[in-house]
């Protein structure tokens, strides 16, 4: 690797980095703006999200007492840090990602975890007890959410090596081999509706991995005042809010890049920097599609859980459906045809 | 293998975004589980009583209403009540049916307010702004009928202040019509909800036994079976023709469990009960006076005469409300005691909250409705020691910081 | 449950208790159009058989508590415990005050806490606001007041244990 490459690199990774910040705190502008209107409000303008961020910047950092400073003045750094690294992994609508290649699925449902886990962290560091109560609740929610979410990704890494066995260029988990290959037009009715199975889990979990309504209970405003946050103020909790925005992209560019990767450049037939700028464009588009259904909706239409309903439904029910999922990707190779026989 | 044990202590209140008002709860928690709870009040007393004391009795109408922003009318009425009590005044039939029709308004307000926070405090932010919406109606009506949204200053001793015109009788009419099957979608939406309802259900059991022995009031009581309203059992005033009877779960043929579900229940249906009632009235409102004596002067002259003490009860939003009054041959009054339904509720709350969640303490603690009072000192803790500002020192900081912005801007 | 009527009632309490009761009262309100009567029956006890009259009431017909009012009637304190009966039947409601004097020397009473558990904060209550000592109340902690109020003082007594000038804040007066 030469010198160039590696300038090319950084340049490409600061520019991801700036691009992903300013679409994650519009979306999330976005979201704060639909939300209102669903709920008969007028809401915030979509700048919003930057003002917030603006004036968090501005203000003091408070550092509790009875806290463990350098652990909870890290913690937000880490989440942020590491809800950034989510980025690099995402391809870009025809782009493909800055570290495509290094990181898989598997490292990118790691990733996922990590900003709630900084988050636990600076909980249990804040030394309140609104901060721990959340923080206990929080870890509970990550176990919950990460069994349906690796089912998931099992099962599509299976369908993968199970459609292409001899492609010596595919790694099963990696997301660029789902940008490769369109999922549904690969399998048959079961693994159509096993797929559809996966993808409703993941828009559901989206929810409970971004900490929102009805999974919201780590934060809970009314019952323990912001649990987790309680105590964070100021540059602090700017990088979570920055974190939280991100990983809401992030999410959705995953669901995107698996099960969407369509790209509207081959339809305008157009190419060159033109055609990634539309697939780019058309990328956000799709994830704000996304995250209406999985955010939004459910957001404003359900009430917020208990912890121990909140483990009910994700590790009960979800997994559940996941591995139906999994099961009828399994049998769809077999089955499938079977059926196109019996119908033909 | 023995049960392991370890509890730690968190505080709720008094300044907490699940309660609007200061009380503070010390929870001992095991897990999320509660295992004791202690209420400790009196984190901001007004002493509106002792202010009320040393006023006259036309004075004290308008303190009585501040007492409660929610149900202002409701403790202006009860208290001008006990007075005419005292006094022997008897209240023109006009004056009795308008102040029923201020005091249900207010009952559809309050409790419509109340269902907004109930969703509030489990999440659903959601039902929260619709509910929200449909109170504004009632307010919009009362800013009608009164000029104001929340002391509506419509009671005097002796009668009301103001009258209803045939226009606004009209309006009246044509808002409940309206609001009707926006109740009804109300009831849907609160007792259908299946999230609503995982919140609600089996939450903060009242038991029928409990509410009796801890002298539970209002809607808090009804919801676990104890048929007792103030508009049933002693009617006073336009409710004296209606007869009213108290809504219990039964209303809904369901059985009665005392639970959170139950307490939105009743509340919603007295809505709906609410509406029917103030078109009762408003059809048939008797033509007359509006005052005994409209002649405030010539009030306070007879009532300085009177050496005698009244009661007055009335079934507020939140249940029953008693004010006493002593007048003792004297400008001012000699004693007043005030009793919100609050005061009775608070007691409840231990049965209801030993052995729930952390989760379920707001919408349990919400679901008496509970109603305190305003702030008039805050108290600054640091380096363990607690300070106290007073509402002197609070002016002048604030004061401070004024000035010390005005030279940056 | 039968409703009782406050003649009844009364008829049933001189019986049980004779001179014990020193005073009765019953007042009428007419209200609504049709001039439909409510009742009020009002009891005056001495502080001795008071727990015994509550005791025996619960057992007649256990009763609602509304409040434990009082005042500062010059040389005693009157408690007033209002009683609300007959819940629950339409129109036949009953208000029952029990009314007791209590000499200014010794500001005592017995608690009902163990009859009706719901008085505690009554009780609370006029411990602080007018200085009588409820013997037995299962939580003599105040319940209203702040604590570093000072002890004392009671804010609804006429005497000099009332509120003293020095400690009126004149917010008006503040600059």
């Amino acid at each position: 690797m030469g010198l160039d490459f590696f300038l090319f690199s950084i340049l490409f990774v600061f520019l991801t980095m700036g691009l992903g910040l300013v679409v994650a705190l519009f979306i999330r502008g976005i979201d704060r703006k639909l939300t209102a209107h669903m709920q008969a409000r007028i809401g915030p303008p979509l700048r919003q999200p930057f003002l917030d961020i603006g004036k968090l910047f501005g203000k003091d950092t408070i550092i509790p007492e009875n806290s463990i400073p350098w652990l909870y003045n890290l913690a937000p750094i880490a989440c942020f840090a590491s809800a950034a690294t989510l980025l690099f992994y995402i391809p870009l609508g025809s782009l493909d990602s800055v570290l495509a290649g290094r990181g898989d699925l598997v490292l990118l449902t790691y990733l996922l975890l990590l900003p709630s886990l900084a988050l636990t962290l600076g909980g249990f560091a804040s030394g309140s007890p609104y901060a721990t109560v959340g923080a206990q609740r929080e870890m509970v929610t990550m176990v919950s959410y990460e069994f349906p979410i690796i089912i998931g990704v099992v099962a599509l890494a299976w369908q993968m090596t199970m459609l292409f066995p001899f492609d010596p260029n595919l790694y099963a988990f990696s997301l660029s081999a789902f940008s490769a290959h369109l999922v549904w037009a690969e399998v048959g009715l079961f693994g159509w509706v096993g797929l559809a199975l996966i993808l409703f889990v993941f828009l559901l979990v989206t929810t409970g991995e971004l900490a929102k309504v009805p999974f919201d209970v780590g934060e809970a405003e009314t019952e323990i005042a912001g649990g987790l946050l309680a105590e964070y103020s100021g540059r602090n909790l700017a990088l979570f809010y920055l974190g939280d925005c991100i990983k809401a992209v992030a999410m959705g560019g995953i669901i995107v890049a698996i099960f969407f990767p369509f790209n509207l450049s081959p339809l305008l037939s157009i190419s060159g920097l033109q055609a990634n700028a539309v697939d780019l464009l058309f990328f956000f588009v799709k994830i704000i599609i996304v995250l209406f259904f999985s955010l939004m909706l459910i957001r404003v239409g359900v009430a917020r859980l208990k912890i121990n309903q909140v483990v009910d439904v994700q590790w009960f029910t979800f997994s559940l459906i996941c591995i139906v999922g999994l099961l009828l990707v399994w049998v769809d190779p077999w089955l499938s045809p079977v059926l196109g026989i019996l119908g033909g | 293998m023995a049960e392991k044990s370890c509890t730690y202590s968190l505080p709720i209140g008094p300044i907490h975004p699940a309660l609007h008002e200061p009380f503070l709860f010390q929870f001992q928690i095991d897990g999320e589980r509660i295992k004791k709870v202690d209420l400790i009040g009196g984190k901001v007393h007004r002493g509106i009583e002792w202010m009320g004391m040393r006023r006259n009795p036309i004075q004290v109408i308008y303190v009585a209403e501040r007492i409660c922003g929610i149900c202002s009318c409701s403790h202006a009425f009860t208290y001008c009540r006990a007075v005419e009590d005292a006094a022997d005044i008897d209240v023109p039939e006009r004056a009795q049916y308008i102040r029923a029709i201020i005091a249900e308004l207010e009952r559809m307000h309050s409790h419509l307010l109340w269902a907004g926070v109930a969703a509030h405090e489990i999440g659903f932010d959601s039902l929260l702004y619709y509910t929200w919406r449909a109170r504004e109606g009632v307010m919009d009506l009362l800013e009608l009928i009164s000029g104001n949204r929340v002391n509506y200053g419509m009671l005097m001793i002796g009668g009301v202040r103001r009258d209803l015109s045939d226009e606004t009788l009209s309006k009246i009419k044509d808002a409940m019509d309206r609001f009707d099957p926006v109740a009804d979608k109300l009831i849907y939406l609160f007792l259908e909800d299946k999230t609503v309802k995982l919140r609600t259900q089996d939450v903060g059991i009242l038991s029928f036994n409990d509410a009796i022995k801890l002298c539970a009031l209002g809607p808090t009581a009804r919801a676990s079976g104890v048929r007792k309203d103030v508009r049933q059992d002693q009617p006073y005033c336009a409710y004296a023709d209606l007869e009213i009877r108290a809504i219990t779960p039964e209303n809904f043929d369901k059985e009665t469990v005392g639970d959170v579900y139950d307490k939105t229940l009743v509340r919603l249906l007295e809505v709906k009960q609410s509406i029917g009632i103030i078109k009762q009235c408003v059809d048939s409102l008797p033509s007359g006076d509006l005052l005994a004596e409209p002649k405030l002067v010539k009030i306070l002259a007879t009532l300085k005469k009177v050496n005698n003490e009244g009661l007055g009860r009335v079934e507020a939003p939140r249940g029953e409300l008693v004010h006493w009054v002593r007048l003792q041959e004297s400008t001012n009054l000699r004693a007043w005691k005030a009793r919100s339904p609050t005061y009775n509720n608070v007691l409840p709350w231990q049965p209801m909250l030993i052995g729930e969640q952390i989760a379920d303490i707001p919408i349990v603690a919400a679901s008496t409705d509970p109603c305190f009072s305003c702030l008039d000192r805050a108290v600054v803790t640091k380096n363990g020691k607690s300070e106290i500002i007073t509402g002197e020192e609070l002016h002048r900081l604030s004061l401070e910081k004024t000035r010390r912005l005005k030279k940056w801007g | 449950m039968r409703p009782i009527k406050a003649e009844e009632l009364l008829e049933l309490m001189t019986k049980e208790f004779g001179d014990r009761i020193t005073d009765s009262k019953i007042t009428k309100r007419v209200e609504g159009k049709q001039k439909r009567e409510n009742l009020h029956l009002s009891v005056t006890v001495d502080r001795e058989s008071f727990k015994d009259v509550v005791r025996w009431l619960a057992d007649v017909q256990y009763p609602l508590l509304s409040v434990i009012s009082g005042w500062d009637a010059g040389d005693r304190v009157e408690l007033l415990y209002e009683f609300q009966l007959n819940g629950g039947v339409l129109g036949k409601g009953l208000a029952l005050t029990l009314r007791v004097g209590l000499p200014k020397d010794s500001l005592k009473i017995e608690t009902i806490c163990d009859i009706i558990p719901g008085a505690q904060i009554g009780e609370r209550e006029k411990q602080e606001m007018l200085g009588v000592r409820v013997e037995g109340t299962p939580d003599p902690r105040r319940f209203f007041l702040p604590d570093d109020f000072p002890e004392g003082v009671y804010p609804w007594r006429k005497d000099e244990s009332g509120v003293p000038e020095s400690m009126i804040k004149k917010l008006w007066e503040a600059k």
